[in-house]
């Protein structure tokens, strides 16, 4: 099993600051080399590191800072290009790439020409991660942040994204989030898993942490530098998507979907459905158990039992859905050949959700109140394309996926084309739910390098030594 | 109904690179109403591709793809009708080629016939299944969706079992333009279901008779085989992000991808017999493939080994459905004994032992590695671009048992499919 380095991985890559609930990420650009150089090698020593604390200490700590960079902002930084061309694809051409943006579904409301930022008008070279353990915290720290980007003169804020409390552990449009997470071999979080859902699929930590030995047994190619070849080890790349969530159109396109006859609202049917999108009741209990009822409707109390099988339990659908949001997100045995081989693949394609909520809950559901709110959508993974774009394109926006037909996931799948359809199997026949609309619409997003502290340390004293690198983004 | 498999494969005039690509562009950039390869009015064809190779000192070879319905010869007449004038242009391009217009249909079928090159192995992810079938039975399909869709609004679904089905076999029947629904000819012939198993059980038969002198031929192979892979060089070379990139922009725009790749065959006459002897092997198995599945891979629809330039490089065409990254990914976690089997034999491989291990296990490099050989497709057509081998398959099944006398259990499995 591997030992990891935890004084040199970034704290946010091993736990979610669960008892930190406030959050913002900045969004920062690089206009002065020198001086965005000298913020970050002081900012360095302020970055939380995945080092274990005990209970106690948890307890008293008041925030925590991460940083991550993009393609742009390590080459702006003086990253040479023959380093630069060490990490991954996916990540060198960014989120927003044409043929990218075409296989993560971003088109029409949610292609990058339309997003706030992480498009070419709007490019964003650092993400800075604050998370404190309440306002007052997270207010001292962004002031602080703040107070050291305008000393160091070399920096503009794009954005602040923030990430507020949130009264539960639901998402907008009301279900319970955040339940299934893969645990990292030798973190130690396997038992807390265990007792949070009732289940945990153990993976390799290479999956998730560069340097480390993946589940196809090898390290896989990790980004070097001059003068540090290890550059990426215990580093990971991290996913940001803004995605908005328009609940009341949810909620109205589900009350249209199941009126009765004489045309009345059936409350009862329109939890179903809803639930049946999902793959999950709101409480979180999932349909593959619990398939005709809630078992903790209209109580608090959330539901997180979690050790199920698709193609074992519920192999036609008709509890949890073929097309379901999650059994779209995490397939677990349902892809064949057989369970076992089927369980063996989905793993390679696991990622680690750091998401958290953003803007208020809507009031009423079924009435917009003209603000944005949606899901600031983090996942962290060691191959973008493997894991975060494969789950993206070839389940969750994959029109076949499973042998359906003109169908994408009807939570947060793109729905551009008007004749998409989501089918709820049932015995003796099936029902079709028509003209799907999306439901959600990705605002800004990003890949991001979150590295290990020894990194961002090399970052922090590089030197200009040659001089195109200087010039090079300055002609932009 | 039988499908045919096979390529022309010619030597591009090196002077006509140019003028042959863009040519080809045009025809890719307008698939549906480009006036020189108007592929939709070929009924029989199911996937075509042209892939120009440029190999170094091999070079350039133009690829031209296709999976058809029935034999060569009533193809080639179909192919020249429709698509003499622009066959006429992109082999003008080409060495060889004598015919001065595409009047001249004799010359052009000779020069076609003289380039056909048979695969060595290939799967057929929907075996028996006609393009026309094909297009007939998702129409059959999509109209009893609709039909399904009112039972369900109708409240009709509480009705027993028998009497659902009855309304849908009556909705086809009343329906003229669903007559040909009712009479389902068998995918295949029971001599095309019988010969493949025949085939494998004679050779394992003379594999018997044979064994005295197999068994030591086997382990001296062995032996040398061993030899050959400790000596084979390894050294790996990642692909370029540039060629990635200008193969991934091409991709993802139907349900459906493209591979075409051609790998040079480990040099000495010892690769090249063992290549030879696995893709026979290969093909005697794969025509046994009649559930749409070729070695546990579920998205392929049609894929072919070709051994040119007398066995030295290997040309292998793939029409698969989803992402890139899925199918390679299918290939590693579901297939990886026998792709090893096959390209072990061909360079930048990674290394294996005793032929079928390792090799394609190590994910990371092994997609590399597929990338690097991978060449872009000039021009792509695929018949039902909507289509999985699944959707294909299902879609099938919903009409070969529509009328068929079925018992409660199957009634059920069969309103499944939809």
């Amino acid at each position: 099993m591997a030992q990891l380095e935890h004084h040199d991985i970034q704290g946010f890559l091993l736990s979610s600051y669960g008892h930190l609930p406030c959050a913002t990420y900045l969004l920062l650009r690089i206009s002065d080399v020198a001086s965005s150089r000298q913020w970050l090698a002081r900012l360095t020593d302020e970055v939380r590191t995945a080092v274990a604390v005990s209970k106690a200490e948890r307890e008293q700590e008041v925030f925590s800072v991460n940083l991550a960079l993009t393609h742009t902002g390590l080459s702006k930084l003086g990253l040479d290009p023959a380093a630069l061309a060490t990490f991954s694809l996916a990540f060198q051409e960014g989120m927003a790439a044409e043929h990218r943006a075409r296989i993560l579904g971003d088109t029409k409301d949610s292609a990058p020409q339309e997003w706030h930022w992480g498009n070419a008008d709007n490019p964003v070279d650092i993400l800075l991660l604050v998370f404190a353990r309440d306002e007052d915290a997270l207010e001292a720290q962004l002031r602080q942040r703040r107070n050291d980007i305008v000393a160091a003169r070399g920096i503009q804020e794009v954005s602040a994204l923030s990430a507020g409390r949130q009264e539960d552990t639901k998402e907008h449009f009301g279900f319970a989030d955040g339940i299934g997470q893969p645990v990292i071999e030798g973190s130690g979080r396997l038992s807390r898993q265990l007792d949070r859902t009732g289940h945990a699929t153990v993976l390799k930590a290479g999956e998730f942490i560069l340097g480390y030995v993946n589940d196809y047994g090898v390290v896989a190619d990790t980004p070097s530098a001059t003068g540090m070849p290890d550059f990426g080890r215990n580093a990971t790349y991290l996913v940001f998507r803004q995605m908005a969530q328009h609940v009341a159109e949810f909620w109205r396109f589900l009350d249209d979907a199941t009126r009765r006859s004489d045309g009345t609202s059936d409350q009862a049917a329109r939890e179903r459905l809803a639930a049946k999108f999902v793959g999950r009741w709101t409480s979180g209990a999932p349909l593959v158990k619990y398939p005709s009822g809630d078992p903790h409707a209209g109580t608090s109390t959330l539901n997180s039992e979690n050790d199920f099988e698709f193609y074992e339990n519920d192999g036609h659908g008709f509890a949890c859905p073929i097309g379901a949001h999650i059994r779209r997100a995490n397939p677990r045995d349902a892809l064949g050949p057989d369970s076992q081989t089927a369980l063996q693949s989905a793993k390679r394609h696991s990622i680690l959700r750091r998401g958290r909520s953003y803007g208020h809950r809507l009031a009423n559901p079924f009435v917009e109140d003209g603000t944005e709110r949606g899901l600031h959508f983090i996942c962290l993974n060691s191959d973008i394309e493997r894991q975060f774009e494969l789950i993206q394109q070839t389940w969750i926006n994959n029109t076949t996926f499973s042998g359906l037909q003109r169908e994408t996931d009807p939570l947060i799948g793109n729905h551009d084309k008007t004749d998409r359809l989501f089918t709820v199997q049932d015995d003796p026949l099936r029902t079709r739910v028509s003209n799907l609309r999306s439901f959600v619409t990705v605002k800004g997003g990003a890949y991001f390098f979150l590295h290990g502290l020894r990194a961002l340390r090399y970052l922090g004293s590089l030197k200009d030594s040659i001089f195109h690198y200087q010039t090079e983004w300055r002609d932009e | 109904m039988a499908q045919t498999v096979l390529t022309f494969i010619t030597k591009i005039d090196p002077g006509k690179v140019t003028q042959l690509t863009t040519l080809l562009e045009q025809i890719e950039s307008n698939q549906s109403s480009n006036p020189f390869v108007p592929f939709a009015s070929l009924k029989g064809l199911h996937f075509a591709s042209f892939v120009i190779f440029d190999d170094g000192d091999c070079g350039p070879d133009l690829v031209f793809e296709n999976n058809f319905d029935g034999a060569l010869d009533a193809y080639l007449e179909d192919l020249l009708r429709h698509a003499g004038h622009g066959l006429h242009g992109i082999y003008s391009c080409c060495l060889g080629y004598t015919a001065t217009g595409s009047y001249d249909r004799q010359k052009m079928t000779a020069y076609l016939r003289a380039h056909v090159v048979w695969p060595n192995a290939y799967h057929i992810g929907n075996v028996g299944r006609g393009a026309e079938r094909i297009h007939q039975e998702t129409t059959l399909r999509d109209r009893i969706e609709v039909f399904l869709d009112d039972l369900v609004t109708d409240g009709k679904i509480d009705e027993p079992l028998g009497s659902l089905r009855q309304r849908i076999q009556q909705f086809v029947s009343d329906d003229p333009s669903l007559t040909w629904a009712i009479n389902v000819r068998p995918r295949q012939t029971i001599i095309e279901q019988f010969t493949p198993w025949a085939k494998i059980a004679l050779v394992a038969m003379c594999a018997l008779l044979f064994l005295p002198v197999l068994i030591p031929l086997a382990i001296v192979s062995v032996i040398v085989l061993r030899r050959h892979e400790k000596l084979d060089p390894d050294q790996f070379r990642p692909v370029s992000s540039a060629h990635v990139q200008h193969l991934a922009k091409r991709e993802d725009r139907i349900v459906q991808n493209h591979y075409a790749g051609i790998f040079r065959v480990k040099p000495g006459w010892f690769r090249r017999v063992t290549l030879r002897s696995v893709l026979w092997v290969a093909n005697l198995i794969a025509r046994t493939s009649t559930r749409g599945k070729l070695m546990g891979i579920p998205s392929i629809h049609f894929a072919h080994w070709s051994l040119i330039d007398e066995g030295r490089r290997l040309l292998f065409l793939s029409n698969y459905g989803g992402s890139w990254g899925n199918y390679l990914d299918d290939f590693i976690d579901k297939a990886s004994t026998g792709l090893t089997g096959i390209w072990s034999n061909t360079t930048d491989f990674p290394p294996t032992r005793f032929l079928v291990l390792d090799g394609s296990r190590n994910g990371p490099r092994f997609k590399s590695f597929a990338r690097d050989k991978q060449t872009a497709t000039r021009v792509w057509y695929s018949a039902y671009p909507d289509l999985t081998v699944q959707n294909i398959d299902n879609n099938s099944a919903i009409r070969e048992d529509l009328f068929t006398s079925l018992d409660e259990t199957a009634v059920r499995s069969w309103l499944r499919r939809f």
